[in-house]
This record gives C-alpha cells, sequence and structure tokens, in this order.
C-alpha cells in the first residue's frame, strides 16, 4: 500500500510534497490518463483520480444525523471539522456487508472546483495508487452496447491483468444538496415544456 | 494585465506616502515612512522592468527611468513631489496602451475574476464615505481630500482594469472634480459632499453586482448611471462651486450634522492584515480539537496515576496555555462594532437633511467588540432605529424651541459590554414616545383589550407589536410598513433582546442586548436511545422527571403532561425524528413515564421532549454540517464535544414550526 492508511501531519506533509504530482494527475486526467487511488467495495475494486482525495482515515464512530438521506451515514470530526459522510456500497445500490478490518473512510472533494468542504466516503479497504493510460481505458457504454445497467461506472481500466471501474465522480460525490438543486432544476424544465 | 493593476497600485502606494508626509512630525515615524517608500519605489520599479521587459512600450521605458531609486541617502521626497504627476500619467497610458494590446476589451465577461477588484473597491468605497463625513465637517482637511483622491483614483483604474466603462467614468469624473479641490480651484460644499457620495453609492453597487459574480451567482454589472454622470458634467463645467440640490431649508443646514465627541472615523493603520475567513474557521476549528486532546491527556488515568509532580505541572502549563489560546483564536472573529456605526454617520447625515430637522449625532463605545456576523446583522435593526429617532423622536427645530430646548436635536449611538453581551443604545433626546397615545392605537389595532391595565414597560412594549406604528403621517424614511416588529424579530434572531425606555418630554432609548457571538451557544446536552442531542439552552424552560400522574394518553396514541396546570403536549423523540432513533427498553419502546421531560419553548408554543436522559449543560461551538448535506428538516448543525465526538444540534424551530410535527416520518 503506497498511500499509507493514517490521518494527522503526516498525510499532510505528503499532499504538500506530493503537490505537483497531483497537480499534474488532475490536469491529465482530462486527458483520461493519470494517477488513481483504488479500494474495495465488496470484491469490486473501483478508481478515483488522486486529485479527488483529501486524505484516508480509519475506520471511526460516526454520529448518524435523523432524516438525512439514507445513503448518509452520519458526520464525523475531521480535526475539528464536521465532515459528513457517506456510505458507498448504498450509494451505488450495492448488496449491504458486515464491515471489515480494513475498512477506512476516504476523504473526498466532491466538487472539481475545490469550494465545497470535503466528505468522507467509506470504502472496504484502500488497495494501491497506480498509473493508468488512456489506452487502457474501455467505455462502458460501447463496451456494453448498452445492455449492462450501469449507475455510476463509466469506464473500465485493464491494469497488470486486473480490472479497475471508475466512477463516474461527479455524480457519485453529488450530495443530496446538489440532488435537490438538480430535481428542481428538471422540475422546473418540466413545467416550462408543459 | 495583473503586473498592469499591480504598478498602478504600487504607484498609488508610492504617491500616498509622498503626500501624507505633512503629517509625520515626530522623527522615527518619518525615517519609518521613508524607509517604506524606498521599498515601494523599489518595488514599482521591479514591476515596471518587468513590464519594459513583457513588450516594450515608451511608457514602460520611461517609468523605469523615473522610478530607479537614486543615491543612498537623496532626498527622495521633492523629486518625487515633482514627478508625481508623470508617474500617474504614465502608468495610466502604459495600461491603456497593454489594454489596446489585449483586444478584445476586457468586457464584463462572465468568469473574470472579480475577487480582486471587490476587496479592493470596497475597502477603497468605505475610506471615501468615512472621509467625505470627515471633509464635510473639516472643509480645509487636505489630507483627507488627498485619500478622496487617491480612493476614487484606484477604483478607476480598478474598473478599468475590470472593463466596466460606467464606474470608471463615474470614478474618473469624481476625480477630476476632487483634483480640483486637491489643487484649491473649488471650495468644498455639501454639493460636492453629496455628488461624490452619490458616486461612492453607484461604484457601490457595482462593486455588489461584481461580488455576486465573483461568487457565481447572476447579476449585471450595472451600466447606467442615471442622472449622476450628467450631474457629474454639469459640476465640472460649472466652476468655483457645486449647488446642493437636496432639499433642505436654510435652516436645516448642514453644519447641523456635526459629529461630535472624539473622532470615531478611525483611519486605517498599517497594523492589521487581511485574513480569508476559511482560514480563520480553520484555525478556530483547529484549537477546539487542541482543546480536547489536551483535556484528554490531563485526564488519561495512566498519566494520573503517575503522580508525577513534574509532569502534572507541566500538564497544567499546557492546558492553560490552550485555553489561553482558544480565547485569542476565538477573539479573531470580532470586529469592532465602530464600523457599524460609521455606516449610520451616513445614513443619518441624509435623514437629517430629508427630514428638515436639525441634529447632531453622538457616539460613545465603537470599541466594544461583538462577532462579525452579528455586526453586519445589526446593520438594518439598527438603520431602523436611527430612522425611528429622527423621523418619529426628534421634534422640528420649532417645536423643540417652543418646548424650551434648542434647536438642535441630538441622537446618541453608544455600545457596552454587559457580562458576556453587548448592549447597543439608540437614544434620542426628543418628544418621548406618548403612552396614551400608544395605548389607544394597540386597542384600535385589537392587540389589547379595553380597560386592561398595563404597567408603563408594559405599555411601551406594545410598539414592538407586528402592525404597531405610532406615526400618524407615512413618510419616504421612515412610513415603509415595517415596524418595530421588524427590529424585535432581527434581534431576537441573533439571539439578543431589545427594550424601549422613554420619558415624556425627555426622549426615547432603544437598547439592543445581543451576545458577543453566534458561533458559541450555551447547549443542553441530551441522549436518546444511542444519540447525543444538543438542545439550545435559551430554548428550554424546564426539565422534570415526570411522576406517576404527569402524563396520560390522548387517544391511545398522543400524549399531554399536566404540568402546573397547564397541558402541555409530550412529544418523544421518535416522533420528531424518526424510528432511528427509537429508544427500546427490552425489545419493547420505553414507556415515557421513565424518560425525562425537557420543555421547551419551540415555534411560540410549548412542548415538553421526552428523552432517555439529560447529560449536562455545556458551551458548544455550532458547526454546519455542509452544503453538501443539503437541508436537514430538524437539525441546525454539529458541535464538538468534549470526548471529541459529533453532536447534532436540534432545530426545534424547524421540528415544530409551522409545517407541524409529526410529518417527519
Amino acid at each position: 500500500m503506497e498511500f499509507c492508511v493514517a490521518a494527522g501531519p503526516e498525510d499532510t506533509r505528503e499532499r504538500i510534497t506530493g503537490m505537483n504530482d497531483i497537480a499534474q494527475a488532475i490536469r491529465q486526467d482530462q486527458h483520461g490518463s493519470g494517477k488513481y487511488l483504488a479500494f474495495w467495495l465488496g470484491k469490486e475494486e473501483f478508481a478515483v483520480p488522486v486529485g479527488r482525495i483529501r486524505e484516508i482515515i480509519p475506520w471511526q464512530e460516526i454520529t448518524p444525523v435523523p432524516q438525512a438521506a439514507a445513503y448518509v451515514l452520519g458526520v464525523i470530526n475531521l480535526r475539528g471539522k464536521v465532515v459528513p459522510v457517506m456510505d458507498l456500497r448504498l450509494r451505488l445500490s450495492m448488496p449491504g456487508q458486515e464491515r471489515g478490518v480494513r475498512a477506512c473512510i476516504v476523504v473526498m472533494q466532491p466538487d472539481s472546483k475545490k469550494s465545497q468542504s470535503p466528505i468522507g466516503v467509506v470504502v472496504d479497504g484502500v488497495s494501491e495508487v497506480l498509473q493508468i493510460q488512456p489506452s487502457e481505458l474501455e467505455d462502458t457504454a460501447s463496451l456494453s452496447n448498452g445492455w449492462m445497467q450501469l449507475g455510476y461506472v463509466n469506464q473500465i481500466a485493464k491494469s497488470k491483468g486486473k480490472v479497475k471501474l471508475l466512477l463516474e465522480i461527479d455524480s457519485v460525490l453529488a450530495g443530496p444538496a446538489e440532488e435537490i438543486a438538480k430535481a428542481t432544476e428538471l422540475e422546473l424544465a418540466g413545467a416550462a415544456i408543459g | 494585465m495583473q503586473r498592469e493593476a499591480q504598478l498602478l497600485r504600487l504607484l498609488d502606494a508610492v504617491l500616498g506616502s509622498v503626500f501624507s508626509t505633512r503629517v509625520c512630525e515626530d522623527a522615527a515615524a518619518e525615517e519609518h515612512r521613508r524607509q517604506g517608500l524606498v521599498q515601494q519605489l523599489q518595488q514599482a520599479a521591479d514591476c515596471a522592468r518587468e513590464l519594459a521587459l513583457a513588450g516594450t512600450t515608451e511608457s514602460a521605458m520611461q517609468l523605469v527611468a523615473l522610478l530607479e531609486p537614486g543615491e543612498a541617502g537623496e532626498e527622495l521626497q521633492p523629486r518625487l513631489e515633482q514627478q508625481a504627476e508623470q508617474l500617474q500619467a504614465l502608468a495610466e497610458q502604459e495600461l491603456e496602451a497593454r489594454m489596446m494590446a489585449s483586444a478584445p476589451p476586457a468586457s464584463a465577461t462572465p468568469g473574470m475574476p472579480w475577487g480582486d477588484f471587490v476587496l479592493e473597491a470596497r475597502e477603497h468605497l468605505a475610506n471615501i464615505e468615512s472621509e467625505l463625513l470627515r471633509l464635510e465637517n473639516k472643509p480645509d482637511d487636505s489630507e483627507s481630500v488627498h485619500a478622496l483622491f487617491r480612493s476614487f483614483h484606484t477604483i478607476k483604474g480598478l474598473a478599468a482594469i475590470a472593463g466596466t466603462e460606467t464606474a470608471r467614468e463615474v470614478a474618473h469624473q469624481t476625480e477630476n472634480l476632487l483634483d480640483e479641490v486637491r489643487s484649491g480651484t473649488r471650495a468644498v460644499s455639501s454639493g460636492l459632499i453629496d455628488l461624490a457620495l452619490a458616486s461612492a453609492d453607484f461604484l457601490l453597487e457595482v462593486v455588489s453586482a461584481a461580488e455576486q459574480l465573483d461568487r457565481g451567482e447572476e447579476a449585471e454589472i450595472p451600466e447606467d448611471a442615471g442622472v449622476l454622470l450628467d450631474k457629474l458634467y454639469a459640476a465640472i463645467a460649472c466652476p468655483a462651486t457645486v449647488e446642493s440640490d437636496a432639499p433642505s431649508e436654510e435652516g436645516a443646514s448642514v453644519a447641523a450634522v456635526q459629529r461630535s465627541g472624539a473622532p470615531s472615523v478611525r483611519r486605517m493603520t498599517g497594523s492589521a492584515v487581511k485574513v480569508d475567513t476559511a482560514k480563520l474557521d480553520q484555525l478556530v476549528d483547529l484549537v477546539g480539537e487542541l482543546v480536547i486532546a489536551q483535556s484528554l491527556v490531563q485526564l488519561d488515568p495512566a498519566l494520573v496515576r503517575l503522580g508525577d509532580s513534574k509532569t502534572a505541572k507541566n500538564l497544567n502549563q499546557l492546558g492553560r496555555i490552550t485555553t489561553e489560546l482558544q480565547k485569542t483564536a476565538m477573539s479573531l472573529r470580532v470586529v469592532p462594532v465602530g464600523q457599524s456605526f460609521q455606516r449610520m454617520a451616513r445614513v443619518f447625515r441624509d435623514l437629517v437633511l430629508e427630514s428638515g430637522k436639525q441634529a447632531t449625532l453622538e457616539t460613545a463605545g465603537e470599541d466594544a467588540e461583538l462577532d462579525r456576523t452579528i455586526v453586519e446583522q445589526l446593520a438594518d435593526p439598527l438603520m431602523h432605529m436611527v430612522r425611528n429617532a429622527v423621523d418619529h423622536g426628534l421634534e422640528k427645530p420649532a417645536d423643540r424651541e417652543k418646548a424650551g430646548k434648542p434647536a438642535t436635536g441630538c441622537i446618541r449611538l453608544s455600545a457596552t459590554h454587559q457580562s458576556g453581551h453587548v448592549v447597543i443604545e439608540v437614544s434620542d433626546d426628543g418628544r418621548g414616545l406618548d403612552q396614551d397615545r400608544i395605548l389607544r392605537k394597540a386597542i384600535e389595532r385589537g392587540l389589547v383589550k379595553e380597560q386592561v391595565q398595563l404597567t408603563e414597560a408594559e405599555t411601551l412594549d406594545l410598539i414592538f407589536e407586528p402592525g404597531f406604528s405610532t406615526s400618524e403621517q407615512v413618510t419616504a424614511i421612515s412610513g415603509r410598513g415595517v415596524g418595530m416588529d421588524v427590529v424585535k424579530r432581527e434581534i431576537e434572531k441573533l439571539r439578543g433582546r431589545v427594550e424601549v425606555r422613554s420619558q415624556p418630554g425627555k426622549g426615547t432609548t432603544f437598547l439592543m442586548r445581543v451576545p458577543l457571538t453566534l458561533a458559541i451557544i450555551d447547549a443542553l446536552v441530551v441522549r436518546h436511545a444511542n444519540n447525543r442531542f444538543i438542545l439550545p439552552l435559551f430554548t428550554v424552560r424546564e426539565i422534570l422527571k415526570p411522576g406517576g400522574q404527569t402524563i396520560n394518553t390522548v387517544e391511545g396514541r398522543n400524549e399531554v403532561a399536566l404540568l402546573r396546570d397547564r397541558v402541555v403536549p409530550v412529544i418523544r423523540m421518535e416522533a420528531l425524528l424518526g424510528d432511528s432513533v427509537l429508544s427500546i427498553k427490552d425489545g419493547q419502546p420505553r414507556p415515557t413515564e421513565e424518560m425525562v421531560l425537557v420543555v421547551v419553548e419551540a415555534g411560540s408554543r410549548r412542548v415538553a421532549l421526552a428523552v432517555d436522559e439529560v447529560v449536562g449543560k455545556q458551551e458548544v461551538v455550532i458547526k454546519s454540517l455542509g452544503y453538501w448535506m443539503g437541508r436537514v428538516r430538524g437539525v441546525a448543525g454539529g458541535a464538538i464535544l468534549g470526548d471529541g465526538s459529533v453532536g447534532i444540534i436540534l432545530d426545534l424551530d424547524g421540528l415544530m414550526g409551522k409545517e407541524g410535527y409529526g410529518l417527519a416520518a
């Protein structure tokens, strides 16, 4: 595991010294290559651009928020900041499973502009940081010719003989606020047409 | 474009230093200023050199030559004074040349970085307002004129860079007017001040629009200055003075608007830094964490068992430092209330001119400090009170004289600290409130019954009732359908209180009592099932363990409690927040009789919340759950509790407000 699972100042330092790499990775993202963080959800391995990763923290007690959306597990205290945590499994409508010892919270940036505060995403374990070349990517749409009913996976990477699922990160990380905003927009558009 | 803007700014700073020379009498300050000047000059020269390298234009070359710092010890002052205008002209020329070169003209395109423009222009506009008011009282204050000239000048530059033509022109024409004042060919008149204030108002509109754009909101930069520009052109065309067109009687001359007491308008001092509020918040967050970590260490059983006196001493020292640090961190968010008063001075001036009355404004206690958000949200209620005082409180000069009072009335704004709160007073020496009339009106409006017996204070409090206004005529100033009830509501939103005192013939005083900060509340922490919830203590009326007879069921489903002859509905937490917080005992919902009732005032009713346990009272720092979560019904935010975990702050008003409870599930 190249990305050490630890919170605290070392992590911050790592982010600062690695800033150039990460910034470059974000730029390259637009062309579909760059660095990704891979993690497990059940038996599936997913990958998210490192530009969106703030840090990885060990599992901790989560305070539930009554009346929040179902995939919102609650909030945690991240160095004095209240940070919402979501269950990626529920978000992707995947079957539930006992939390294993390697489960951790990946703190991600919900928007690419970094204007929003970060959110925590519960995963079953992080595996590696890897480089994915554009040539290693396959579009799920063209691949399946439409028969795969996929919610949030838009690309699949073949890396060292294994398959990593690339999440459509913006929609996965869009929170309840964003969804409500979008729903209202659609409603308004519908009303305008009707 | 950034280099050019920076150069302009640096030159402004240089010239500012040059012209402020006459104020520095003390030798050390003078030396300090001189060094600063040399440094600024150096930077400006570097900047110009870079420009010259980037693309050689005539003006850039000349600038480099002019800015070259001379021999050490050379007297910079006279040289710069001579060259001041030449420098400025060159810098502008340079800027224009660049803008032409980088066509298309920088129009107000979306995505344009407005941030710098907004930040700087705002600061200058605030300066402009206070300097104009100062100038009005002291028309021969050349320093004010210089400061004003420079501020308008800078805004002109900023507007040009931002590409808003009208704003640039307005700033430019105002600057021209002020230039004539500066050179002594035009006298300061109230008309001139009015005009300059109007320019500042227009520019503020532009800045506000730009700010919205900067935040990514929809907005349009105003490009139509209305008659303002015509007035400016007319003023410049007409030499010597600017006629005042305010509808003021001779008696109510501008001279009546004086500010007495110590000069409250403080000039910007060099010892402050601008900090992003997000960074401040982060600092406060981290210090909060430090306090928790510190107490965890200090109370660690392993360390306590050690019983080492040196360790204990060191830990205590750590504790003291942490507490001190927390206090300091919290104090960073506060600002002096004086800036609010400063804004009132402007409102006051306009009001007095408009109303045909004569009055002076006195301010005191500007140094009292309050949380920034509170100061911001106080602005509207404060303005309303000042309006009221001028409009309803003060009599016309003739009436005042008849009553044996000086024709010029006095309105006083003051702020004082009182045990964790700040009390802001707005008082006038006018006619005072007429109790009989208030009562009559209240009866007329059906606010109270006839033959009601009210104390003096209760009668006066009637003016805070919705729909009450004692003014017999509606005026443009205060008769806008908003009454004192709005003021009361605004103050209560800040968890404050408002009171009124009045003596017939002597005057009226409004007291607004607000907390020092909104970020911290006294809270009651309760436990229900596995959740800890935080209730704001000010909503809690009483806490009790229900006895055998206290709780009665209604139709088998609902419960009410009989508390001192009053029927209060009992609401279990799960009824408000859903089954995820259901309290269970032996596989069954726990009976309400075994719970604790917390009687709260919420949504203008009194209800008894049934919870498993009251954990305790503590101060908590309110934290937002963030935009991402969206609005969660019944949740006001989160707070970090003493053990480092997060507690949910309940929004009882939201839970039990208009929509009623029970819709939760």
